[in-house]
């Protein structure tokens, strides 16, 4: 279609003088025949507004690290409510309340021509308990995916699901209030910054009202890569196996539960699997919400002297339009 | 990703729906036409649907020159027929029905959006609802990029 052929270039000419997807309407007076093979034309459409024409919950929510997903695993949809035809971008506040620790995370996404989604979001960690009552972390996370097969929805009718390969560039900002300890490098770590790859397969299973998801992450990402990349235990990076599975109540509401594994390259830090179960709300195209019970492992059990699962609440709301 | 990997994701599902009291298996001896509650419930599905599209400014203005009653039986043939009711469809192919129309996948999507409101309405559950969505949603190559259906 020419509309979706233009759509890429339309945004990469971004704001030039209101582009439009149709050619105006040719003059052919409308026959009342139902006979008529006459062409019906699209009212023209600006290209600079969103469709927001996917269905509701298929924009997927905004994941801890930015990308779309759920809540712990990015999925392969691309986020927003852009089709092929268009676009959609979204912006999200994610709390997370564990019980010696809080992390924020909040960031912004672009789903292009439902084929491409840029991310950004910045994780904000803080000690709220324990030993290092204080502390404060924080890093930016800068993710692209591609779509590279299939259609989640609408290949009901073939085994093959939504594939899409994704890349997570992470950048250390460094550790704060904790004296003489500014750098996860002091704690074993081998790299402030890293990269997480990921192959993500997602379907919805329209009969079942089911959603599932498969993502096979390379990563050396301790603790999300909060405490930095790779490490005395293992340093050539993990391939970790993420899923979620999502049954559709309504078609607003989903329930399901998330798990994610963590790649244990510290010798400092006990570092656990990661896993929720969630409930995602999605009144409509412009706000969702995603609530969950998580679990986050252990983390840095023994240097906090509390060595137990990171349990607790995790509320996230997205914008998007 | 690799077939044995896929296999088991579907596997999983499966197990999922089941163990969840949706086993398919339960209801393969009733036909989803009936879970739908037979012609009546179709029927008026059907009707709900074009009361409702011919408001939606997505894509009324694409019936703007069609029969709405030659298209309501013709609908409501070809959904019977999809869900194993004793019916037959005759109209014509989703290509050839769709072809004067330049349809973008919103409009696909908001077809679909009509329906499960249709559905709602009229009270057919959401999980049969989607078993019919099942059916509909591998028509989109054909109605908006027309292009054939796989054998
Ligand atoms: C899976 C989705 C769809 C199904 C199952 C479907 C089904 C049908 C059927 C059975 C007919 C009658 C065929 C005939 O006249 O022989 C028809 C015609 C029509 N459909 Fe669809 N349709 C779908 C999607 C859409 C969409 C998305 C639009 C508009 C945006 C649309 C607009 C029309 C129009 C305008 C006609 C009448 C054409 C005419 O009068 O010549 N349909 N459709």
């Amino acid at each position: 279609m020419a509309v979706r052929s233009t759509v890429l270039l339309s945004l990469a000419a971004a704001f030039a003088p209101l582009a439009q997807a149709q050619t105006t309407p040719s003059s052919a007076p409308v026959t009342s025949s139902s006979k008529s093979d006459a062409p019906i034309p699209n009212p023209p459409r600006n290209l600079i507004v969103p469709d927001r024409g996917k269905l509701l919950l298929t924009g997927g929510f905004s994941d801890v690290d930015g990308a779309g997903g759920g809540g712990l695993v990015p999925w392969a949809l691309i986020t927003g409510y852009g089709t092929e035809d268009s676009y959609g971008f979204n912006g999200h506040y994610t709390q997370v309340n564990l019980r010696e620790f809080e992390l924020r995370t909040y960031g912004v996404g672009i789903g292009i021509a439902d084929r491409v989604e840029i991310s950004a979001a910045r994780h904000d960690f803080e000690v709220t308990g324990a030993a290092l009552e204080g502390l404060e972390v924080s890093q930016d996370i800068f993710g692209l995916k591609v779509r590279v097969a299939g259609d989640a929805v609408y290949g009901q009718d073939t085994w093959l699901p939504q594939l899409a390969l994704g890349a997570e560039f992470k950048r250390h900002r460094g550790i704060g209030n904790a004296g003489e300890l500014t750098s996860p490098r002091q704690l074993g770590a081998t790299d402030e910054d890293g990269v997480d790859l990921y192959l993500s397969g997602t379907k919805v299973f329209l009969a079942q009202s089911l959603l599932l998801n498969v993502t096979l992450r390379h990563t050396k990402a301790n603790q999300f890569g909060l405490l930095g990349y790779g490490g005395d235990v293992n340093d050539s990076g993990k391939f970790n196996l993420e899923t979620t599975v999502g049954y559709m109540l309504t078609r607003k509401l989903a329930l399901g539960g998330e798990y994610r594994q963590k790649p244990r390259s510290l010798g400092v830090d006990d570092e656990g699997d990661a896993w929720d179960l969630f409930v995602a709300w999605a009144p409509n195209r412009h706000v969702s919400v995603v609530a969950a019970y998580v679990n986050l492992g252990s983390i840095l059990g023994p240097a906090t002297t509390v060595d137990r699962d990171q349990t607790g609440s995790y509320l996230s709301v997205q914008f998007g339009y | 990703m690799k077939p044995i990997t896929l296999m088991r994701s579907l596997f999983a599902a499966c197990l999922l729906a089941a163990s969840l009291g949706w086993a398919t298996q339960a209801q393969a001896e009733e036909t989803l036409f009936a879970q739908i509650g037979g012609e009546p419930k179709l029927r008026a599905s059907v009707d709900k649907l074009v009361e409702i599209m011919l408001v939606d400014e997505r894509i009324n203005f694409t019936f703007a020159d069609t029969d709405i009653d030659k298209f309501k039986s013709l609908l409501y043939d070809q959904l019977c027929e999809l869900t194993g009711g004793p019916c037959k469809y005759l109209g014509r192919d989703m290509i050839e029905s769709h072809k004067k129309l330049n349809t973008t996948n919103e409009q696909f999507n908001a077809l679909a959006e009509d329906l499960y409101k249709a559905f709602d309405e009229v009270g057919v559950p959401y999980r049969v609802q989607n078993r019919v969505m099942a059916l509909l949603a591998p028509m989109q190559p054909q109605v908006v990029d027309k292009i054939p259906a796989k054998e």
